[in-house]
């Protein structure tokens, strides 16, 4: 099942999310917009170490993620991510 | 400490994206000096941020049937627009005085030459973080005192780190055409168009408004050389020296144009 959730962050940004649910295990994760992430690999490894965790862990598990040292994110919040994540899994639970 | 200053003109999207990489990494690898580089897009273009969806952001068929370059960045930011625009690339090591550990701060210090240039020129403008540059129109009687918080974006920059290198790139508005730029970026809900146009022309301007009379390319690359050269000058006693781009970088950057930016691997990765 497939879910979105499209947010607009105080400041101007869009976060754009896009998930995967199977059986309550999150396959895929892909946050879209046009914030800045440094590194940009460091942020792609946080998007897919989400993939095969169960969806109850999900928003913690991104919380932590994508607040590991070493990556800095300018235009959305750790927080912010790891709420459009967890609306967008809330959107392909309820299809 | 030098600053080597390229002048490319005028190039299609991808070697834009291509000559930057190729200049950033003879940079890292110290075949070439730290540099600064101006250049436009023939054709017009738009780019994406690297997070961006380019389907979701750009209507593709609308960019192809208007013969218009589409194409991924390898930094972060919104989609742009490039039309009637001077765009700026630097590439400098890591630890340089453009590029601290501070993120924010580099695009400050960046930014102070963008800003220096475009008041030589008479425009009132200031560096609003994260990463645009906003001007205050003096004739509609606005000003940074007037209006903190104000103004209108006048250039959008944008930054990444890699190979032990910062290389940030940005561009700024000679003029504004937001009927065609709508055509080409995807709307929410087509309804909402003519309100998103509006509110695009109250948040977006260019120099030739803002001046009220023409102003090309060359002259606005004169005016920000200036700025430039002034605002690091005095700050970190930088020069810039013009130069041309190695062979080794023309070579590598249309292999970058070839390999990388115009591909739907890459193109379409996100």
């Amino acid at each position: 099942m497939k879910g979105r959730c499209v947010e607009k962050i105080p400041g101007g940004k869009l976060l754009r999310v896009e998930v995967e649910v199977e059986v309550g295990i999150l396959r895929r994760v892909l946050v879209r917009g046009d914030f800045f992430a440094h590194p940009e690999e460091l942020f792609e490894a946080a998007e897919q170490a989400l993939s095969g965790i169960p969806v109850v862990e999900a928003p913690e598990m991104a919380l932590e993620k994508f607040s590991r040292r070493g990556l800095s994110l300018f235009g959305a919040t750790p927080r912010d991510i790891c709420e459009a994540i967890r609306k967008a899994i809330d959107a392909a639970q309820a299809t | 400490m030098r600053l080597r200053l390229l002048d490319s003109g005028a190039m299609p999207a991808a070697l834009n994206m291509g000559l930057d990489e190729a200049v950033l990494s003879a940079v890292s690898a110290g075949r070439s000096p730290p540099t600064l580089r101006f250049y436009r897009w023939e054709p017009r273009a738009v780019s994406v941020g690297y997070f961006q969806g380019m389907t979701e952001e750009i209507d593709v068929e609308a960019c192809y049937g208007a013969g218009i370059d589409t194409v991924r960045r390898v930094t972060g930011g919104g989609a742009v627009f490039h039309d009637a625009e001077i765009t700026y690339s630097i590439v400098v090591p890591e630890g340089h005085p453009l590029a601290p550990a501070d993120i924010l701060e580099s695009y400050r210090r960046i930014c102070a030459g963008l800003v220096e240039g475009l008041r030589g020129l008479g425009v009132d403008a200031a560096f609003a973080p994260i990463n645009d540059i906003v001007a205050y129109d003096s004739a509609r009687g606005e000003s940074r005192g007037g209006n903190p918080g104000g103004g209108k974006k006048v250039s959008g920059n944008a930054q990444t780190r890699k190979q032990g290198c910062l290389l940030q790139h940005g561009t700024v508005l000679l003029d504004v055409d937001v009927e065609t730029m709508f055509s080409l970026l995807k709307v929410p809900k087509e309804k909402l168009k003519d309100k998103m146009i509006e509110d695009a022309k109250a948040r977006v301007t260019g120099l030739r408004s803002l001046l009220g009379r023409d102003l090309g390319y060359a002259e606005a690359a004169k005016a920000l050389e200036a700025g430039f050269s002034a605002a690091w000058g005095r700050a970190y006693g930088i020069e810039l020296e013009p130069g041309s781009s190695s062979p080794e970088e023309l070579a590598e950057g249309a292999a970058f144009a070839r390999e990388k930016y115009s591909t739907s691997a890459w193109n379409f990765r996100r």
